[in-house]
Order: C-alpha cells, then structure tokens, then sequence
C-alpha cells in the first residue's frame, strides 16, 4: 500500500470466452495514483482485461484484490472501481448540465475540483444543451467527467483518449494526471502509443490475452533490447516480434 | 440519481407520444361509454322506476378505464424495458451499477422513473371522469378512485415486467419483445375463458391481472387483488434484480433468477389470499343488505359453499358475481369450492357422483348442510343462514337512486373535443416542453 492508498493487485486472471481463452494469466498492478495504460493489437483482450476487473467476464482462475484482499459481489467493485466503456454514450435526452449536477456524479472530491474539472474539458458552455445535439468528442468529455469526478480508488477508462483532437488530448492528459496526483489509480486501455507514452506511469503490452511486458518506458526499452530513444511503437514492433514472446513473460513486472 | 431516471424518461418523444395515444384509446372509450348511457338514459326518461339501474361507475368509469388498461398493457412494458434497456444499448449499464453500487437501487431508480411516465395516461382517464361530472353527471369519490388507483397498482406490474425482461435482455428491441410476450400471455389467459382452443389455460386464471382488476372496477377494495399486485410486483422486481447481477455467473446466476422467481410466485400466491374486503360504492350497493351482513358475520366457526357448475355455465358466472361475491364481502374466510375445476386432480369426485351433484350448491356450518339448486341471492344466502336456526333477517336495503343521464349538443361536442383533441393534444404540449433543445451558443 502506497501512502495515497491500497494498491489494486489482479493475480494470474484467465478468462474465456466463447471458448477461447481471452486472458491467460494475466498479472498486473495498479498503485494509487498511478497510471497504468494497456496497449496491444486489435483483439488483444484490452477491454476483456477491463471488463474482467469488475466482474462482467468470468474469471476461470486468478483473482482481483485491492490491498491485498480479494473482491467478492457487486458491492466490493462499487466501492472501489468506477468504469468508462470505449462505446459509452450519455442518454441523449438530458441536458449536460444535469449530468453534472453534484447528485448525479457522487463526487468524493472538492466542489473547487470539481468546478475546475469541468472548465477545464471544456463543459461550462454547453451545461444547457441535451447531449443528443453534442459532437462526439463533447459527448466524450461529458462522460469521462463523470468518471474523474466519482473520486472512486480506481478509475478503468476504456479507449478515453480516441476521440480527442491534440490539443484536447494535452488536456485531457493533464487532467488525467491531476485525478492520479489526488490518490486516484488510472488504469487505461490505449490504441495510440503515443498517447499511452504521454499519459502513463507504466505500460503493459498484452497479446492474446497475455501480458508480454510491463514496466516504465525505460524498463520496456531494455526489455525490447532497443535504443534508449526509441519510441513506443518501436518497442512495441520489437517486442511483439520477438519469436517466443508469448512465453518471455507471463508474469509481469509491476 | 432518480431525478436523472426522471429526466431521461420524461425527455424522450416516446413517452409522451405513448401518453397521447393512450389518452386518445380512452378518449375513444368514453366518448363510446357516454353515448351509450346517454341513449340508455333517453329510453327511461318517462320510466324512473328503471333508473336504479343506471351506475356511472359501470356505464362511465368502467368502459373509460378500458382504454386504459390496453394502454397500460401496452405501454407500460414498452417504457419499462426502455428505462432499463437504454443503459445497454449505450453501454453505461456496468458503469450505473457501478455507481449506484447495488441491484436493488438500481432498478428501484428505473422502476420508479418509468411507472411516472407510464402513470401519465392515467391523469387523462382522471380529467375525462372529472368532464363527466362538469357536463352534469354524477361521480362519487370513493369508488372512482378505487377504480383509478387499481390502475396505478396494474400500471407498477406491468412497468416492473418491462424492468425484469431489459435486465434480462442485450438491447431496447429485445427487452420489448420479451416484455410485451409476457402480456400476450396474460390475454390469452383472459381470451381462453371463452375461447375453446385456449381452454387448456383456463385453470391459470390465478395468474391474469384482469382477474383482480374487476373486483376495483366495481367498486370493492379487495386486500387479496391488492396483495396479488404488490406480490407480482415484488417479484418481478427480483427477477430484474437477478438479471441485473451482472457478477454473477453461471450457476450462481441461474440460482437467483430461479429464487427470483420463487419469490414471485411465493409473494403472489400468499397475499392473493389475504381476507378483507370493502363496498366502497355509494349506499354500498356491492353489498347484501345490512342485517343479513351483520347475521352472516355472528355464525361462529367456518362456512362452505360447493357450487357444482362448470366455468362455462352461465349460472355459475351469475353466482359468483353475485351471491359469491357479496357472501366474501359479508365474511372474507367463506371457504368457496369448485368440484368441476377439480378434475384430474385425486379430490375429484367420481364420474356417476359428478353427474348426480351437477348444478346444485351445498352451503355448509360445521357438520349441518343445505342444497339449493338456485342461483338466486337471496336464496342461497337464506338457505346458509337457514342453517344457523336463526329467523330470517330483514332484507330490505336503501335504494340505489340511479342515476341516469342524457348528454347532446354543446355538451357532447365539448366531450367529442376533449376525448379527442383537448387531452391529447396536452400531453403533446407537455412533451415538446420537457423535450424541447436549447439552441446552442457559439463560442468563440
């Protein structure tokens, strides 16, 4: 346990799916106020990793703990986890404002926080309009305050950059890492490596539902065996076609 | 978090556009109800010994309260499926749960958001018997709100089925779909008591709404009808409480659906048989005349009434709707048997003792009996108290005035214009208000 919090630990967790086995011993952890991204090819089990920490897949083996002890029900993932599915949108029939009216976001942080969060992606202007005449990107940012304002331990944001222009990604990112400085554990699935470079503490590259790496960019450097410059897509190529990757780690480093 | 249920309910076009049709199908019976009665009424003008017979709670409230109920049959399930559903479709039903952090909060919320919404036609069936009594007709508090708040507890029902098929399903078309089958089922319950091909469903009449629903229509406050409906309810609600469960899986997942279930029919099958009954009607014309009601209340320990006759004989409705029912309202633990309904099970009488019995009522006090092959009130009711050694009661009753009404001109317009245009066309008012947008500002 850090001094913001406990740590979200998953131990060995598998998964299936349809009859094939969508996780397979997947180890990972998540210190409070820390961001860890996930990153890995289309079908890697990124989302199903997500799902699985709160409950929806089936676990055939392995188990979610947060400081050390496991989580049973609904009830012990709600008082830990909130969650923002890559395919979430907000009901089309209400007004912004009144999707982040206090009562609807059950913030456990400071209404100063709170305010600021919402001025800073960008929401002020439009708390009179449904969400139904938002752009999707506006739509995103209505979502994701929801998330960051619920104060929960651990926030799992599926996919929560796709959408963003750069510009509203150095926001976003900002954001991020302020929700993280608060005690807050992020853990996030990313398509786009250089946004999983810019947001996150520690990265873990999953394949076919395994982990094959995971650690800070310098320790994927080493593992990748590439220069220390190398960017996350190179260490990607690299580890991803190493022969016996599939092996070379099945348990990841946290 | 429930006024968020609110607003998304209320702020969708569906809601209020099934309103409208709903206020438009009960227009439509009261509008039928009022000429109906209005020419019935003309035929006793020159004969006022005929117009006891003419009760607005069974020419005007009832026939209105039709519409009703097919728009509630209709709409309930399909708005409750959609509070719920909806969260599925745009893939923040995990997210809710999450938030909300229980089951049972979660469709609590929806449950609630939707029977508002699903409520609403029953304001236009309440504006449309308030216009009855503006345009001169009589309408008595009591047993019209009876009427109406039946209406509430079939309208909790069938929302709380909705909620139970959208846990259940993947999206809003599924859950709809599964909502509204469980409503066929219940009016083909309803359809086999005159529909040979359905006779197979007859004994499931325990199980249709309608069943409970026509003792209110009539002015009684049954505590079984209302129980039945609050342990439908419930259990349906547990049934969407296991569907919403999402971590449970497997067996663990089968097991609280299965005892979901359990609750249900549990629930129902114990608070239908609560005892307790009310006339609430005006000069309490449901029930048998007072002294009779206070001498079949002094008879100690429990009574019989075997009645031998088929569900599909005439008679036998006639005895229940009458003789039966009056007899439950006067003594709530009136144990009352149907042999022909027996059939098949191991207390069914033998075929020659089935022939012999038919068509006769044999009412019993402890160890004494009587027959009567009567279906007349006053003599099966005579026959019991008969039993009893006690001298026949005084039968006489304050008489029902009746009250008998014709409604042309000017007034019927003002009904044709508020049945048809007026009460709709508020709800489409009242609509575009909650689901108006706001022009976005533009910023620079």
């Amino acid at each position: 346990m850090s001094a913001l919090g406990p740590t979200l630990e998953l131990g060995d967790l598998s998964a299936v799916r349809a009859g094939a086995r969508v996780l397979d011993r997947v180890s990972l952890t998540v210190a409070a106020g820390e961001i860890v991204a996930v990153i890995g090819p289309n079908g890697a089990g990124k989302t199903t990793l997500l799902e699985a920490i709160i409950g929806v897949i089936p676990l055939v083996a392995g188990q979610v703990s947060v400081g050390g002890r496991r989580l049973h029900g609904l009830g012990d993932r709600a008082r830990w986890f909130d969650y923002l599915s890559g395919e979430a949108e907000p009901p089309s029939e209400v007004r912004v404002g009144d999707l982040l009216a206090p009562e609807f976001v059950r913030e456990r942080i400071d209404p100063i926080s709170l305010r600021s969060l919402k001025a800073r992606l960008g929401l002020d202007p439009l708390t009179r309009v449904r969400t139904g005449a938002l752009s999707r990107g506006e739509r995103r940012r209505v979502l994701l305050f929801q998330a960051l304002a619920s104060g929960k331990p651990f926030i799992l944001l599926d996919e929560p950059t796709g959408v963003f222009d750069p510009l509203q990604l150095l926001d976003v990112t900002a954001l991020l890492r302020e929700t993280a400085s608060r005690g807050s554990g992020l853990l996030i699935t990313v398509h786009q490596m250089s946004d999983a470079e810019a947001i996150a503490d520690r990265i873990a590259l999953l394949d076919r539902g395994r982990i094959i790496a995971a650690g800070t960019l310098a320790e994927l450097r080493e593992r990748a065996a590439v220069s220390t410059t190398a960017s996350l897509q190179e260490i990607f190529l690299a580890l991803l076609s190493k022969p016996n990757h599939a092996n070379a780690e099945s348990h990841a480093p946290s | 978090m429930l006024r968020r249920d609110l607003v998304v309910v209320l702020g969708a076009w569906i809601t209020w556009i099934a309103a409208a049709a709903a206020a438009l199908l009960i227009g439509h019976g009261f509008v039928l109800a009022v000429d109906l009665y209005s020419a019935a009424s003309r035929s006793v003008e020159a004969h006022t010994l005929l117009a006891g017979e003419f009760d607005p709670l069974l020419g005007i409230v009832r026939p209105t309260l039709g519409g009703l109920t097919l728009a509630l049959s209709l709409f309930g399930p399909i708005i409750g499926a959609r509070a719920l559903a909806m969260e599925k479709e745009r893939r923040t039903f995990h997210t809710a749960l999450l938030r909300t952090g229980s089951a049972w909060r979660l469709v609590g919320r929806k449950w609630l958001a939707a029977l508002t919404a699903v409520s609403l036609p029953v304001s236009a069936a309440a504006i449309l018997v308030g216009l009855w009594r503006i345009v001169g007709g009589h309408v008595v508090m009591g047993e019209t709100a009876i009427a109406l708040g039946s209406h509430l507890l079939y309208a909790a029902l069938f929302t709380s089925v909705g909620v139970a098929a959208a846990a259940f399903a993947r999206g809003v078309s599924q859950a709809t779909t599964a909502a509204l089958l469980a409503v066929a089922i219940t009016w083909a319950i309803d359809a086999s008591d005159g529909f040979s091909a359905l006779a197979w469903l007859v004994g499931a009449a325990t199980w249709s709404p309608t069943t409970y629903l026509s003792s209110f229509e009539q002015g009684t406050l049954s505590l079984g009808s209302i129980g039945w409906f609050l342990g439908m309810t419930a259990g349906a609600l547990a049934i969407a409480w296991a569907g919403c469960r999402f971590d449970l899986h497997g067996v663990r997942r089968l097991g609280a659906t299965v005892g979901a279930i359990a609750i249900l029919v549990a629930t129902a099958s114990i608070l239908r048989r609560l005892p307790g009954a009310w006339d609430v009607t005006e000069a309490r014309r449901r029930s048998l005349p007072p002294a009779v009601v206070h001498e079949l209340r002094a008879i100690e320990g429990p009574i019989q009434v075997v009645v031998n006759l088929d569900r599909e004989d005439s008679r036998r409705r006639l005895i229940e709707s009458d003789a039966i029912a009056k007899l439950r309202l006067a003594r709530p633990d009136i144990d009352v048997r149907f042999p022909p309904d027996e059939l098949g099970t191991p207390s069914a009488p033998a075929e020659d003792q089935r022939d012999d019995q038919y068509g006769r009522l044999t009412m019993r006090v402890g160890a004494r009996s009587a027959v009567t092959t009567s279906n007349s009130r006053r003599e099966i009711v005579g026959a019991l108290l008969g039993l009893t050694g006690h001298p026949s009661p005084d039968w006489s009753q304050a008489q029902y005035p009746g009250y008998p009404l014709v409604i042309a001109g000017g007034k019927r317009t003002l009904i044709l214009a508020a049945s048809y245009v007026g009460v709709p066309l508020l709800f489409l008012v009242a609509g575009l208000a909650m689901t108006r947008n706001t022009p976005r500002r533009r910023t620079t």
